[in-house]
């Protein structure tokens, strides 16, 4: 699908810096991202990639520039304003590069934590297990077992997370995004670690998510043939800075490109 | 039926049916008086424990302070009902409510000290609690101690010792379901997020800062409540009896019943003191080595069982449906295995 063709955008991020010590991992940075779309983040090891995520996510205070997110009722946020707890309250929600599971809470467990924002438990009521309460548990507990349904993982939620194979740890931690009524998914290397067929299934599950919870989707990839294929816009980026942005096509043609990254790593298809 | 016995109240209030007889045995002569009054404590210690439990089994959140602030509440509820006259309910509120903002303030502290770090600076207030007791005698005594009689009810009921062993048996059942009930939801899953994956937890909208205070505030409580059921139950409040021994016996308790589980705490709490208190106490050669025994079994249990005894049944089923399995030939291992682990999840959860 392409982006709407109004171009509303969901995600501005200006001139964004960050250094550890001498290092600039991210350097005078700038990318939008328009509401509805795959936008893909690609870049060689070192890059900055997650460490652009942790700023938006607020997991890091960026050193200087600005990042925005327009929710779908147009309101427009600084997130440099807010700490890290408060971004999913936007409505932006991510995954790990090195999956975070709990690993001794049953992937049920895992999932609900998603919703832990959505859900306004006053510790009273908890206490006492209030009939609100129930219901409340009830119902996150119904909407979980749809997603997991939605991801094919059902018949597993019972299990304990942490003794689960890979793949089905990363499509638990998807579907924990998916609990919390995300806006703007970022998601951190999903295809990492999976096989052939796992990756496919993966591509197919990130454009249904897109259509099916009506989201926008950030993400690094290093699995070329994922990002070409399922990204509506790319952007390339090495030491922390942009090279190039652009559709994929654009972006396989960009001599830039090929020079920085694709050069050392294998040739585009 | 099926529900009645699935239903964690149901087992919390069985095994405080069973605890409540025990009174009626002595009476018929068939355990000692004094069995009833270790096993009262004992129950007083599971309730300190649990508050531990959450803290460390469920937030990941050390704290080497435990007794300071089951002391502090000792003192308070004694020097409340003696020195000043007030009625045992005035006390209560006292006793736990000034423990509970320390210890809501110890949780402030626990944003800038991490792992060992806040183990010391629990350790460090414990002992400053302790100076307290030592020598603010006015208030507490001194070595001597303070005095505290046993509960009088709306001002009206004086409670005999078997009374009070009622009451410890009934607050420790209520203490039970309400923790299940905090834990097993909303509160639990925030708490366990920020063990698991401080990163995740936060990602996902847990406020760290306000889950660590909570978590504080729990541990404290029960703390408290635990602190006051033990002085009016035992009538004194020393300040030797509140030192780090006894805070690091809290730890063993957890490691050996079972991080996050109620049940396991109070099997920890029966093998750390009734066992040490009711069997190697009374045989002189072995009263001195009480601590060594201590300190083997929280190794072996650390090295063995890092999961507690709440978790060897789980070993145990594992291990026999492996057993099964083997002879198994139509692929029913599998299978077995997954219902195995929903079972035990299921387990986990209600525990
Ligand atoms: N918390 C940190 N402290 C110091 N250096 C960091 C930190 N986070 C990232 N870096 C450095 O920033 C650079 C970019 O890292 P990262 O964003 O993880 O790259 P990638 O594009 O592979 O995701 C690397 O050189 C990394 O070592
Ligand atoms: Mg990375």
């Amino acid at each position: 699908m392409t982006p709407s063709k109004t171009k509303e955008l969901a995600l501005k991020i200006e001139d964004v810096s960050i250094a550890f010590g001498g290092l600039k991992a991210v350097d005078n940075l700038s990318f939008a991202i328009e509401r509805h779309e795959i936008f893909g983040l690609i870049g060689p090891n070192g890059a900055g990639k997650t460490t652009i995520f942790n700023c938006i996510t607020q997991f890091y205070k960026a050193d200087s520039g600005s990042i925005h997110f327009i929710n779908a009722k147009g309101k427009e946020t600084d997130l440099m304003d807010l700490s890290v707890h408060e971004i999913i309250d936007e409505g932006i929600v991510r995954t790990f590069q090195n999956v975070e599971l709990i690993r001794e809470l049953s992937i049920m467990d895992n999932v609900l934590i998603g919703a832990h924002h959505v859900m306004k438990q006053p510790l009273l009521g908890q206490l006492f297990n209030r009939k609100a309460i129930r219901k409340d548990e009830a119902e996150s507990r119904e909407k979980a077992e749809k997603i997991l349904a939605f991801l094919d993982i059902e018949h597993l939620k019972d299990l304990i997370a942490g003794s689960q194979p890979y793949g089905v740890q990363k499509k638990v931690e998807i579907a924990r995004t998916l609990m919390s009524d995300p806006e703007l998914i970022i998601l951190d290397e999903p295809a990492a670690g999976l096989n052939d067929t796992e990756t496919k299934e993966l591509a197919m599950r990130i454009k249904q998510i897109r259509e099916t919870y009506q989201t926008t989707i950030l993400l690094v990839e290093h699995d070329m043939r994922l990002v070409m294929d399922i990204c509506d816009h790319i952007c390339a980026i090495s030491f922390g800075k942009r090279i190039a942005v652009g559709t994929p096509k654009e972006i396989q043609s960009n001599p830039e490109v090929q020079k920085a990254y694709l050069g050392e790593e294998g040739e585009l298809e | 039926m099926k529900k009645i016995i699935k239903n964690p109240y149901s087992h919390f209030i069985l095994l405080g049916l069973v605890l409540l007889t025990l009174p009626y045995l002595a009476e018929a002569g068939a355990i000692r008086n004094s069995t009833v009054t270790v096993i009262g404590t004992t129950i007083i210690y599971t309730i300190a424990a649990l508050g531990l439990n959450v803290l460390l089994g469920f937030s990941g959140l050390i704290s080497l302070g435990t007794a300071g602030f089951m002391g502090l509440a000792a003192y308070i509820s004694a020097y409340v009902t003696e020195t000043m006259a007030l009625p045992f309910e005035v006390a209560v509120m006292a006793a736990i409510g000034i423990p509970t903002l320390l210890g809501i303030l110890v949780g402030i502290l626990s944003l800038k000290f991490e792992g060992i770090y806040l183990g010391i600076a629990t350790l460090v207030v414990a002992e400053i609690l302790r100076e307290i007791f030592i020598n603010v005698t006015p208030f507490t005594g001194g070595a001597t101690g303070a005095l505290a009689g046993r509960p009088v009810l709306a001002g009206t009921f004086q409670l005999n010792r078997i009374q009070t062993y009622y009451l410890i048996v009934v607050v420790m059942v209520l203490i039970f379901i309400l923790i299940h009930n905090l834990t097993k939801g909303h509160l639990g899953r925030a708490l366990n997020a920020m063990r698991g994956s401080e990163a995740a937890a936060q990602a996902m909208g847990v406020n760290i800062f306000k889950y660590r205070l909570i978590a504080f505030g729990i541990a404290t409580v029960l703390a408290a409540v635990s602190g006051v059921l033990y002085v009016h139950y035992v009538g004194l409040s020393y300040p030797t009896t509140w030192n780090l021994m006894l805070s690091l016996d809290f730890l063993a308790i957890i490691v050996v019943g079972g991080f996050r589980s109620i049940f396991g705490t109070f099997i920890g709490s029966f093998i750390i003191f009734a066992m040490s208190e009711l069997f190697l106490k009374p045989i002189p050669a072995l009263a001195n080595i009480t601590p060594l025994v201590k300190g083997i079994l929280i190794i072996i249990f650390i090295l063995y069982y890092p999961n507690g005894l709440a978790n060897i049944k789980h070993q145990v089923s594992h291990w026999l449906v492996r057993r099964k399995g083997k002879r198994d030939a139509f692929g029913q291992t599998k299978a077995e295995k997954k219902n195995l682990t929903r079972a035990e999840v299921r387990e986990n959860d209600t525990v």
